[in-house]
């Protein structure tokens, strides 16, 4: 079965993921998929934008602990994982309906989204530091786009968890709203922006992502060198095996 | 440190987690969950009462717990090793 799967309805391309099992963690599997369903959202000659949306309680829980051991390892390199790349390069415009919780890489991911709605309930952090290393998948650059600097910032040095109600003033953050109402809101706004001719949207996307694709590029080659430094310490593993929520 | 001191600040996050919607008392024999609070609340309320409270324990030492109450046995015992 497919961990994400993609349904076009009336020029709402809907992405959904839907990884029960591992709570939409990052799993090079969810990756894959993950990929495939956005390529498979823009190919749809009818899709106008795409809506991408994760569990109720879940939006994306960031990588997997195998993902983590193979990074600590040198197995894997982090700037490996170009998924919030990929996100910013859908040609279409992107919401991301986060009902819930959105952490490291799954905050990353969200943030990419041009239209961003979260749950007052839910909790969005970037817990990089408290396993040990520096942050990565874009989140020191992506997050200053959607929060202001001085809160995304606080949140990368700090790790916390902070609700999404905390989000709701003053921040660049489109909708704060009660978990239920988020699929709703978020459905509407598509279906608004459905309307508008393809060429439109897609001429209006490119100039509107310049500067967050060209930031994205930058953070991948500064979050590069931080991860030779961070991860080559010799406690990183000790620390991603004490401290991972599950 | 007394027991009742670190059930205190526990139970102080919760509230702070549950706002409004906090009960007049809260029954440290039943889950957090039980009142509605989230798997990533829980994990900002023990890192919240473990940094006051001065006490590290790594998070994988507390995946067995099931209630409030063992959350507090736990931090009572790190607290007399401390």
């Amino acid at each position: 079965m497919k961990l994400v799967s993609t349904r076009v309805t009336d020029g709402v391309a809907e992405v959904h993921m839907s990884d029960t099992d591992n709570k939409n963690a990052l799993s090079r599997a969810f990756v894959e998929d993950l990929s495939a369903a956005l390529i498979e959202a823009e190919n749809d000659a009818s899709a106008r934008v795409v809506l991408l949306r994760g569990l109720d309680t879940v939006f994306c829980a960031g990588a997997t602990k195998d993902m983590l051991r193979d990074f600590a390892s040198g197995d894997l390199q982090p700037h490996e994982i170009r998924l919030a790349g990929a996100i910013l390069d859908v040609s279409l415009p992107v919401i991301a309906a986060m009902e819930g919780h959105a952490v490291g890489g799954g905050l990353a991911i969200g943030l990419c989204a041009d239209i961003v709605l979260m749950a007052k309930e839910s909790r969005y952090g970037c817990n990089f530091v408290d396993l040990g290393f520096t942050p990565g998948m874009g989140t020191t650059r992506l997050l200053e786009h959607v929060l202001s600097p001085a809160v995304a910032h606080e949140l990368l040095f700090t790790g916390e968890l902070r609700r999404g109600s905390t989000f709701a003033n003053n921040t660049g953050v489109n909708h704060v709203l009660s978990r239920e109402e988020v699929l709703p809101k978020a459905q509407a706004v598509a279906e608004r922006i459905a309307e508008k001719p393809r060429l439109v949207l897609e001429t209006l996307k490119r100039t509107l992502s310049i500067r967050r694709r060209a930031a994205f590029e930058e953070a991948r080659t500064q979050e590069a060198l931080m991860h030779t430094i961070s991860l080559s310490r010799p406690e990183v593993r000790e620390d991603i095996e004490a401290r991972y929520v599950e | 440190m007394e027991r009742a001191e670190i059930l205190a600040v526990v139970e102080k996050y919760i509230r702070e987690v549950l706002d409004d919607e906090a009960p007049e008392t809260i029954d440290p024999a039943r889950s957090m969950k039980d009142y509605g609070i989230n798997s990533l609340d829980i994990v900002e309320i023990v890192s919240h009462s473990m940094r006051e409270l001065r006490i590290k324990i790594p998070r994988n030492e507390l995946a067995d717990i099931t209630n409030i109450d063992g959350l507090v046995d736990v931090l009572v015992e790190a607290a007399a090793s401390k």
